[in-house]
Parts: C-alpha cells; sequence; structure tokens
C-alpha cells in the first residue's frame, strides 16, 4: 500500500471535528507556513512541489499562483468545490469527512497569495459536504483559524462558503465567479484571465478542492518529498474515483503513474471487473475525456500517458465499462447529460448537444440512419473548437472517440435496429426469456 | 475611441487588404471598416463584446486553435486575418445550420422579413439546406413581454442582445435569459415587468423576427417603406430617428445613430407616439367661425380675413392689442417668422411661449443665456451628476441612458426631487424634499454651504452672498423643512461639488414654475460658477427642456423680453400669463400650442375679438379660434430644430403633406404678404440663412452644412458671414 497523502486519517472517527483534525496534526503546517515562510516562499515551494491542479486541466499550481496581478484591487480566493463531473466524487468526500484538511489549504493558499476573503463554492447537491464544510468553518473563527490576526500573526482572512444552485457550468472557473456575484452561470470571455480581472474584477486565484486539499502536506513535509512520488511530470499522489462496471467501485489514492489495470484489476482497488467480464473501454478522467479502448489498460495513470494514448486525466474519475454495455446507449446517456447541462450561452454548444442527442436516442432506439454517423462526427467538429468554453469540446469527446473505437457498433444499430450487446440486444432478451422460463 | 489616441494607428490586414484602426477596435470593426462583412448576431456596437452566437469566425495567422471569433478578439499590429478560409467558411455554416435546426421557416409571414439578419446571413453564409431531419421545437405564438413588444420564442436565435440591452444598457432587467441549454428563452423575470420606457430598442436589435412591436406588426413589409432621415419631435434630447413611411402613412420610427445625441438609441415614446401624424382627425381646411360655428373656408379667405381682422383691430386698439404664443415644437424657421411677423409687420412685441422661469433672457452671472453648458456626451464624463428637481426617464428618456453609462463609469448620481424617478434605485444619494419645502430652498442650502466653504473663491462674485443672506429666513425655514439630517446631506453634496472631478447640475424647466423654485435656475447656476464646474469637460449646469425645439423656440426670440439671439429689449412685451389675462390683447394668433390648458377655466378671455390657431387636430385652444388653419406635422416638413444641448439639427419631409394642410412656415409668409410685408421664402433654408445672418448662436449655418447629424453651436459669434 503506498503512503496516502491527501486521504491520510480520512478514515479515523470524528476527524471532520476540529479536535480530531489537530490530534492528528491538523492545522501544524498551517502554522509553520505562518511562521516560517514568507508568502513568496509558499509560491516556490508549489512550484518545486509539481502539484497540478486536480479539477481537470492539469496547470501546475505554483505557477497559476504566481500569476496573480499586481495591482490595487483586492485579490481573492475561490475554492472551486463544484464538483459535478460525471464519474467524480472525490471533493465530495474530502468535504465531508475531512473539511479541515480543505480548509487548512484554503488558509495556506491565502496566506501565499495575499488574499484576505475567500471563497468555497460548494456543488448544490452537495449539501452534507456544505454543512460540513461550513460546521469547520464556524470552529475555525471560534478557534482563531480564521479571522484576524491567525495564530497571532498578522495575517488575517474570511472564509465565506457559498452553494452552487445545481449547474455542471459553475464548475468552469469564470462561471462560478459569475454565479458568485449573483449572475446567471456562464462562462466569461477570456482573456482576461481570472489571475488578472476575477471574482469582482479583482485578481483572482481558482482551484479544485483537492488541490488546495494537497497543500498543507506539501506544507508539512517539504515540495521534495511530495515530489518523491508520482512521475518525472506527473508528481505527487492524487484520488482516482473509480466507478462503472467494477467489483469495488470507490476513491483510491495512488501516487501518478500507477498503470491502470492496478487500479481496476488489483484487489486492494477495483479487484477486477463486475461479473469477471471482458473489459471493453475506460473513461480516465471523468465523462469529459476521450474514451480508451481496453488495449489501453496497461497506461500508468499519469498526465503525460494518458495524453499519449489518446485522453486526458482530467477530473480522476475513471469510468470502467465493461463488455455487457452498449456503447451507444452509453454514449447517449452521457449527451443527454451535456445537453441538460450546457448553459446555452453559445450557439454550437446548446444547439449542437441538443441535435447531437437527438441522433443519438434515435440510433440507439433502431431508428437511426447509416449517414447519422458521420453527421455526427461532423456536428462533433461543428462544435469542438467553435464553442464558447471548453464544455462545448468536452459534450463531443465520448461520441468521437466512441465511433472511432465502436463504429461497428453504431452500424449495427442501424443494420438491426437493436443493440448488439447489452440489454437492449437480442442475445440479453433471450437470456432473460430464458431466465424467466426456468423459474 | 478617444480622440487623443488617433494618430497611433494599428496596421492590420484583412483578406489581403491594409487596413489601419485605433487601437482596441475589434476585428469585426476593422473589417467592416474596410467593407468586409463578417456575419454577427450577438455583438452590438454600443455593448461589450460577448463571444456567444459563434458565427463572427475568423482565422488570424499565428493565432493558435483557429477559428476565432472577431468580435472578441481586438486588432495586433501586423495582424494577418483572414475572413472567407474553408476553416472558417465551415465553421459559420455550422452556427448558422445551428440556429436553423429550430429556426421556424415562417419568413413569408414575418415582420423582420426582408432586413432579418438571419435570413439574410443565411443567403450570403449559410449552407443551401439543412441536414436536420427531426422536429422542430414548438412554442406558443407570440406571447406579450409587455403592452408593446412581443415575442416569438420559436424565432429566437438567443443572441443575447435584448436581455443585455436591458442589463448593460437600460440597466433594469426587463428581459432575462430563462433556463438554460436548448431550453433556454428570453422572458421575464418572475414577479418583474417589462414596462421599462427603452423597451422598444429591444425590438430594434433583435436580428430575427422574436421581438416585435405591437404597433407595427404586420403594418408593413420592409421593402415597402420609404426611408428618411428625421429628429424625433417629441422631447428636448432631439434623438436621431429614421422615419419609416409607406404610402403617406408613419408606421414606425427607428433609431438613425448620432454618437454626440441618443447613443443609438430611442425612448419608446419617440419611437411610437406618433399617431397624431397619422390621426384621421387631423385638419383639412382652414375653418371661419361664422355664426358660432366653425366651417369650412378656402386658403385665401381664411388668411385675407385674418389679415383684414387684424389691420382693423390695430387701427382701432393699437398694435399692443395684438399679441402672439409661439410652439416648442415648430421649427426654428417658423419660430422666427412668427416673432417677425408680430414685431415687424403688426408692430408688437408681445409675444411668448409655454416655458419655465427664467430671470431674463440670459444669466446675469455668466451672460449666458439660459440653457445647458454642457453637451449631451459631458454627462458622460462627468464624476458627480446631481438630478435637482429633474426626472429625464420620464421627460428626456434618452438622456436617462446617458447618466446609466456615467454610472457605469463610475459617475455618483445624486437626486432631489419630491417624486420617486426610476433613477433612485441607482443613486449614491436620493433626497426627497418634504412636503412644504422646495427643490429651490435645497439648491438654497447648498449655496450657502458652497459660500461657507473655504476653498470656494469668491473674488467678484461677492455679490451672491449679499444676495443670499436675503434669503437666509428662507433657508432657515427649509433647513426645519428638511430636517437635520437632509439638511447635512445637502451640505456634503455642496462640499463633494467644490472638490469634484466634474460635476453637471441639471433641473427640469418647468420645474422652475413649481412654488419656491424662482431662484433654481440662477441658484445652480451660481453653485456651478463657484464650485467650479462650467465651463470644462464633464461640468456644467442647466434646464432640462420639455420640447424638441424648445430652446430653439428661445433662440429665434419667442421671449416677450429679447429679439432673437438673446438681444434684451429695453421695453418688452407682455409675457405668456399677462397675454391671456390682459384684456388689452384683442388680436391672438397661436401657433401649435394650446394655451387654452393653462387658463383656469379653459376658456380664453372674451375680451378677444379675433383669436387664429395653427394647427394639427382641434384643440382646445382652436375649438375657440374665429379661425383655424390646418398645420403639418415635423414629418410633413423640412427645418430645423435645436435640442437641449444645442444642436441644430435638419428635419426632412418624409410624408406628403396632408392635403389641405400647409407648414407652418407657408402660412406665416402668406399672412405677411397680405399683410402687405415683402417675404419671398421658398424654402426653410432661405429662412435660415437670414437667421444665421442675425443670430450670433446660429451664424454661418446653412441647411446643407446641418446635414444628417446637425450641428452643435454653442459659440457666440462676433461677425455673421452669409
Amino acid at each position: 500500500m503506498p503512503e496516502l497523502i491527501i486521504t491520510k486519517n480520512l478514515d479515523v472517527p470524528g476527524i471532520d471535528s476540529l479536535a480530531v483534525y489537530q490530534q492528528y496534526g491538523g492545522y501544524t503546517a498551517l502554522a509553520k507556513a505562518l511562521r516560517e515562510y514568507q508568502p513568496d516562499a509558499l509560491v516556490e515551494m508549489m512550484k518545486v512541489s509539481g502539484l497540478r491542479g486536480r479539477g481537470g486541466a492539469g496547470f501546475p499550481t505554483g505557477l497559476k499562483w504566481s500569476f496573480l496581478a499586481k495591482n490595487n484591487m483586492p485579490r481573492y480566493l475561490c475554492c472551486n468545490s463544484d464538483e459535478s463531473e460525471p464519474g467524480t466524487c472525490k471533493d465530495r468526500v474530502l468535504m465531508e469527512r475531512m473539511p479541515h484538511r480543505l480548509l487548512e489549504g484554503v488558509i495556506i493558499t491565502s496566506y501565499a497569495c495575499h488574499v484576505q476573503t475567500a471563497f468555497i463554492y460548494v456543488r448544490g447537491e452537495l449539501t452534507r459536504a456544505a454543512e460540513q464544510v461550513e460546521k469547520a468553518v464556524d470552529e475555525a473563527y471560534a478557534a482563531g483559524l480564521l479571522g484576524s490576526n491567525i495564530l497571532g500573526s498578522d495575517f488575517s482572512l474570511d472564509v465565506i462558503v457559498h452553494r452552487g444552485a445545481g449547474a455542471y457550468i459553475c464548475g468552469e472557473e469564470s462561471a462560478l465567479m459569475e454565479s458568485l456575484e449573483g449572475r446567471r452561470g456562464y462562462p466569461r470571455l477570456k482573456p482576461p484571465f481570472p489571475a488578472v480581472v476575477g471574482l469582482y474584477g479583482g485578481p483572482t486565484v481558482i482551484n479544485n478542492c483537492e488541490t488546495l486539499a494537497t497543500v498543507p502536506a506539501i506544507v508539512a513535509g517539504g515540495a521534495e518529498w511530495y515530489a518523491s512520488f508520482g512521475t518525472e511530470k506527473s508528481k505527487g499522489t492524487r484520488i482516482f474515483c473509480l466507478s462503472g462496471q467494477v467489483k469495488n467501485p470507490g476513491n483510491y489514492e495512488l501516487p501518478l503513474g500507477v498503470p491502470m489495470r492496478t487500479l481496476i484489476y488489483d484487489e486492494a482497488y477495483g479487484g477486477g471487473i463486475l461479473g469477471d467480464r471482458e473489459l471493453k473501454a475506460v473513461i480516465p478522467g471523468g465523462s469529459s475525456t476521450f474514451i480508451l479502448g481496453a488495449d489501453k489498460i496497461d497506461t500508468p495513470l499519469d498526465y503525460e500517458s494518458i495524453a499519449a494514448a489518446g485522453s486526458m486525466l482530467g477530473s480522476g474519475g475513471v469510468i470502467v465499462i465493461s463488455d455487457e454495455t452498449c456503447i451507444v446507449g452509453a454514449i447517449a446517456r452521457m449527451s443527454e447529460f451535456y445537453r441538460d447541462e450546457s448553459c446555452g450561452k453559445c450557439t454550437p454548444c446548446r444547439e449542437g448537444t441538443f441535435w447531437m442527442t437527438e441522433i443519438l436516442e434515435r440510433l440507439e432506439h433502431g431508428h437511426g440512419e447509416m449517414r447519422d454517423i458521420d453527421l455526427l462526427l461532423d456536428i462533433c467538429d461543428n462544435v469542438s473548437g467553435k464553442s464558447f468554453c471548453p464544455l462545448g469540446d468536452a459534450a463531443t469527446s465520448c461520441i468521437t472517440s466512441g465511433i472511432r473505437l465502436f463504429r461497428e457498433e453504431f452500424e449495427y444499430h442501424v443494420t438491426h435496429g437493436h443493440c448488439l450487446t447489452g440489454p437492449g440486444s437480442k442475445q440479453q432478451a433471450h437470456e432473460t426469456v430464458q431466465a424467466v422460463g426456468s423459474r | 475611441m478617444p480622440e487623443e489616441k488617433k494618430d497611433e494607428l494599428i496596421h492590420l490586414t484583412i483578406d489581403g487588404m491594409p487596413v489601419e484602426v485605433p487601437p482596441g477596435t475589434l476585428v469585426w470593426a476593422a473589417a467592416q471598416q474596410a467593407g468586409i462583412e463578417i456575419p454577427i448576431y450577438c455583438y452590438h456596437p454600443k455593448m461589450p463584446p460577448l463571444g456567444a452566437c459563434r458565427m463572427c469566425f475568423v482565422e488570424i495567422e499565428k493565432v493558435p486553435k483557429p477559428p476565432q471569433t472577431s468580435c472578441t478578439t481586438p486588432v495586433a499590429e501586423g495582424m494577418v486575418v483572414h475572413t472567407k478560409t474553408e476553416k472558417v467558411l465551415k465553421a459559420r455554416q455550422g452556427t448558422l445550420e445551428f440556429l436553423l435546426l429550430n429556426h421556424p421557416l415562417d419568413c413569408p409571414i414575418c415582420d423582420k422579413a426582408g432586413e432579418c439578419d438571419l435570413q439574410d446571413f443565411t443567403l450570403r453564409h449559410g449552407p443551401g439546406k439543412t441536414r436536420f431531419d427531426l422536429h422542430k421545437r414548438h412554442y406558443q405564438k407570440p406571447i406579450p413581454v409587455s403592452n408593446d413588444v412581443l415575442l416569438d420564442r420559436e424565432r429566437c436565435i438567443l443572441c443575447q442582445r435584448c436581455t443585455r440591452f436591458s442589463s448593460e444598457i437600460s440597466m433594469d432587467n426587463g428581459l432575462v435569459m430563462i433556463s438554460r441549454g436548448f431550453r433556454m428563452e428570453v422572458g421575464t423575470a418572475p414577479g418583474h415587468a417589462f414596462d421599462s420606457v427603452f423597451s422598444g430598442n429591444t425590438t430594434e436589435i433583435c436580428p430575427v423576427g422574436a421581438l416585435t412591436a405591437s404597433t407595427y406588426r404586420f403594418k408593413a413589409r420592409p421593402w415597402e417603406l420609404k426611408h428618411t432621415p428625421g429628429v424625433c419631435n417629441n422631447c428636448s434630447v432631439g434623438c436621431n430617428a429614421r422615419i419609416d413611411t409607406r404610402v403617406d402613412r408613419v408606421t414606425r420610427l427607428m433609431s438613425r445613430n448620432n454618437d454626440a445625441i441618443d447613443d443609438g438609441w430611442l425612448c419608446n415614446r419617440g419611437r411610437w407616439e406618433f399617431g397624431y401624424v397619422n390621426n384621421p382627425q387631423r385638419l383639412r381646411t382652414p375653418l371661419i367661425r361664422r355664426n358660432g360655428q366653425l366651417s369650412a373656408a378656402s386658403w385665401d379667405e381664411a388668411i385675407s380675413y385674418i389679415a383684414t381682422r387684424l389691420k382693423e383691430i390695430k387701427a382701432q386698439h393699437g398694435a399692443q392689442a395684438i399679441a402672439g404664443i409661439g410652439s416648442t415644437r415648430t421649427t426654428n424657421e417658423e419660430a422666427y417668422l412668427f416673432q417677425k411677423l408680430l414685431r415687424q409687420v403688426l408692430g408688437s412685441n408681445n409675444v411668448d411661449h409655454q416655458h419655465g422661469y427664467f430671470p431674463g433672457p440670459r444669466d446675469q452671472l455668466t451672460g449666458k443665456p439660459w440653457m445647458m453648458t454642457n453637451s449631451i456626451v459631458d454627462i458622460e464624463q462627468a464624476s458627480h451628476i446631481v438630478l435637482i428637481a429633474s426626472d429625464p426617464y420620464q421627460r428626456q428618456p434618452i438622456l436617462n441612458l446617458r447618466i446609466k453609462k456615467a454610472l457605469r463609469k463610475g459617475a455618483r448620481i445624486s437626486i432631489i426631487n419630491a417624486a420617486e424617478t426610476e433613477l433612485d434605485r441607482l443613486a449614491t444619494l436620493k433626497l426627497t424634499v418634504p412636503e412644504g419645502a422646495s427643490a429651490g430652498v435645497a439648491a438654497k442650502i447648498m449655496l450657502k454651504q458652497v459660500l461657507k466653504n473655504p476653498e470656494v473663491d469668491l473674488t467678484g462674485h461677492e455679490e451672491i452672498r449679499t444676495l443670499l443672506q436675503r434669503e437666509d429666513q428662507v433657508i432657515r425655514a427649509g433647513e426645519d423643512l428638511f430636517g437635520a439630517r437632509m439638511t447635512t446631506q445637502l451640505q456634503a453634496l455642496a462640499d463633494e461639488l467644490v472638490g469634484a472631478q466634474g460635476a453637471i447640475l441639471l433641473y427640469d424647466e418647468m420645474a422652475t414654475l413649481e412654488p419656491g423654485n424662482e431662484d433654481l435656475a440662477a441658484d445652480l447656476q451660481a453653485i456651478a460658477v463657484l464650485t467650479g464646474q462650467i465651463d470644462r469637460p464633464g461640468a456644467g449646469v442647466g434646464p432640462l427642456f420639455e420640447d424638441a425645439n424648445s430652446l430653439g423656440a428661445r433662440d429665434m426670440g419667442l421671449l416677450p423680453d429679447s429679439l432673437p439671439g438673446y438681444q434684451a429689449l429695453a421695453e418688452p412685451g407682455l409675457d405668456y400669463n399677462e397675454i391671456l389675462s390682459n384684456s388689452q390683447v384683442k388680436a391672438l394668433l397661436v401657433m401649435g400650442a394650446n394655451p387654452a390648458r393653462h387658463v383656469a377655466d379653459g376658456k380664453l378671455s372674451s375680451g378677444l375679438e379675433l383669436l387664429v390657431v395653427q394647427d394639427l387636430l382641434l384643440s382646445e385652444t382652436a375649438q375657440q379660434a374665429d379661425v383655424v388653419l390646418p398645420a403639418v406635422s415635423f414629418a410633413e416638413k423640412d427645418g430645423s430644430m435645436t435640442n437641449v444641448d444645442h444642436h441644430v439639427q435638419a428635419i426632412h419631409r418624409a410624408l406628403r403633406p396632408l392635403p389641405g394642410a400647409r407648414a407652418d412656415w407657408e402660412i406665416l409668409t402668406a399672412l405677411a404678404r397680405y399683410l402687405g410685408a415683402e417675404w419671398d421664402y421658398t424654402h426653410p433654408g432661405d429662412i435660415l440663412l437670414e437667421i444665421a445672418g442675425q443670430n450670433p448662436f446660429y451664424a454661418g449655418l446653412t441647411w446643407e452644412e446641418l446635414g444628417a447629424q446637425g450641428v452643435r453651436s454653442l459659440e457666440e459669434q462676433e461677425a455673421a458671414h452669409v
């Protein structure tokens, strides 16, 4: 079992309380940061640690902090806890079980970035997580860990917990800020980037929940220690959210670079495919990343290797698809998600996701035509790179990669009028009839 | 673009064509300047870029991930832009195909067809056919979103121009986007009405037939309309408008952008209240009272009758028995001829019109005539705007948008008014004038504070202190009525004006007629002068006039105490109220005014032996007249008008004059000739030349020079050249 960093002590009873968290060394990193480091030194430390954003894009965290514009506007920190990517469930667990680790990360980051007001934007549906974070914030205020002159230093910080209203788009950093400011969740034009003009017009650092929760460990253990995990370019550990047709779905923290096979098949983690079926495909980083075929099972789970295999490490949501799944149906379901969650601001995403979903549903239900498959690819081309924000691109990933890998399955739906595999197939129907008959 | 940057131009190439534009220009605008059309839906030049419709794609060399949206990309030195590459054309066709997925093909019954951007761009940039073979979204056909605007959600392409107009320009969120993704639609927020006086602009900026005006629906096809450049006649702002007519009826007014005046917007009053032009009750023949009844007469009959009666009355009672009441809505030329007829032909100085109260033709402190000293554009450069006893939203609506523009740039708005106003919700300070107090006394409290301020230099203005000392009792009583808190706020505001980067104080012309406001104009002028908030950019003071040519009427000498150009008369004639009450007045000429509304029982003096009224309709005054002469509206004649910041603008004949009716200047010319004067004007341009020769504020102006956007002639010129 490799060393745990972010999820260390996650299972300790009562660790969601300040007292227990402190018993296990909580807030010593904050004290160390305030005592021993100038803010700039912490930014440098993050650069050396090699920590990269765990939200999806994998941007180097220290570099992001160093981009903050130097002007006289107030600076803000936004913690992006609007975890909405299908297949991703790590931030939720961190917030529910160990909210103080996130809060400690928020305080250290605010100190490093000269921020005096930080916002934690929690996905609307995550009621328990938001309550836990709010409770942690209250405890921290009471203990002098938030507010004026934290731990006797001259650093002061206010943290405001804000709950979203349930929109996938608000996980996009600029839409999150629009939402925080009380407006409709729409992505903003970039440039200017948040580091220059962000929340309320001030330079803003915005990091994912897991990223911020990693910060205390780096401060406590040192940048070199953290960098000793993982690979040359993908350092450290991260939480993989394993879901789909796998025996032991759940969150697993692993050093970057562990082969996908280990995560899915190792008894300590996934434990193999549900029903011991054949692996058909894997979505390695949440539903917005390209589907990988079973042949990529030995790809190391690090940013570079997954990119070389043709996808992205994304949010760490590893979705396992077995041969029992009809890929057309799975993609149609994902497409419905993007259709429903498109914010509607730009034409290609708004109309394209609607049209693609209509076609996919038609194909899945056996009413499609052969030309629909190439039409889908062409619509994807008219959406991807043409939409306002990356959500439009994301909506096309599963479709383009799905057709590339499993075109014959799409064609089968047209020629046979039903699924090749899974519950909608004739085979399945046959088996079901037999099962009912033998009862 | 700021003027000082004009010399540093950015050079770029668009489709092989070299283009020079100021820094900060968007690629879209640069292409437009070069005559290259880049289709666009969401972008509007008066709003910040949005980048939502994904129509304006271009390819820019050395920029990763083509194509780029040209409406969000500023130009850069040496940029090489291509607007017609394969990638660009495919992306545009893709967007158009998306937009047409759910758009109904109801062009034959759509009001927008013929001037629809979706129709036009599809023809020029779009795919010839669609690959969408599924069912289109359906919504209930038009639903009212306000009393005047209807929304057809099927036609809406969700470009968000209308909702951004509501949020960014009129700042009232009247229209908002509802739901998200493919379910998104335009609508009103729960509990919020789309009742803005600016709502009509959304029907104009809507690129498709989604938002339509109830007044125009199914009235005409765009290609049948004749467009005439005109100026709105409904308030003193003088917004430039395009008058669209079909078979000699006005069908609608559209904005005709003039950055110096309207910034491209019209209010609903200006846009839709032209019913009087098309009114079937319009007068079509002169009327003479015979046996107590008004009955039809020929023009010759009517004019010769008036001339005869005027001569008789003058012979019997003297010229002083003749008086004239002019209009604030007729042209400068007509106002000028009206006073000329009274003064030179009939020999009477009893000329006036209904207007606010100002002490004398000019402000004694500055020697300037009573008018706003700043331009409309200055408003958006101000750091402080004080609206005292004025409500532009109701009275000069488009100025409200200019004030909001200033607000977005950080200006502080202070409102002193007894009533609630639309701007209250956005104001930094709102002081409600209490019952019994007046805006006039608020101004006095402020002036007193200004005099106390040690930073104010009183040199040369010591008399103001003396004058104000006489008012001390009034001020003390006022302070009691306002209470300690509001008095302190007024004093703080006065102190703020002393150091302000640029402050503009605006009051309504008509507010000066209210009790307690007699000195409002003079006191505010004094505040502006003493605090240095005059005669520099972003600073000024002045009245907001009521009507389209209120200022022109003053300029032209429709005043008992001054000749054209504010040349004071030693012996003034009777003023408006005196004309209406003095029994010595035996003959009254009324041009485009309705004084019956301003006398107690609506009945004009029974001592009148001759009442002549020139008007469009049989007004309360005309009903009492001895002779009624049918006039024509602003849409049926040429002439010039002078707006609130002294832009002299041309109006043009958009319709053939109503048969039987004549322009006021033609009527006056005919009457003068019957009275023996040698007037030979054949066009208002001739009259303007005469005005330019005499009136220092119009020196050098010619009809041709007024052009499409008018001329702001504020400086008094010494020598007139004709």
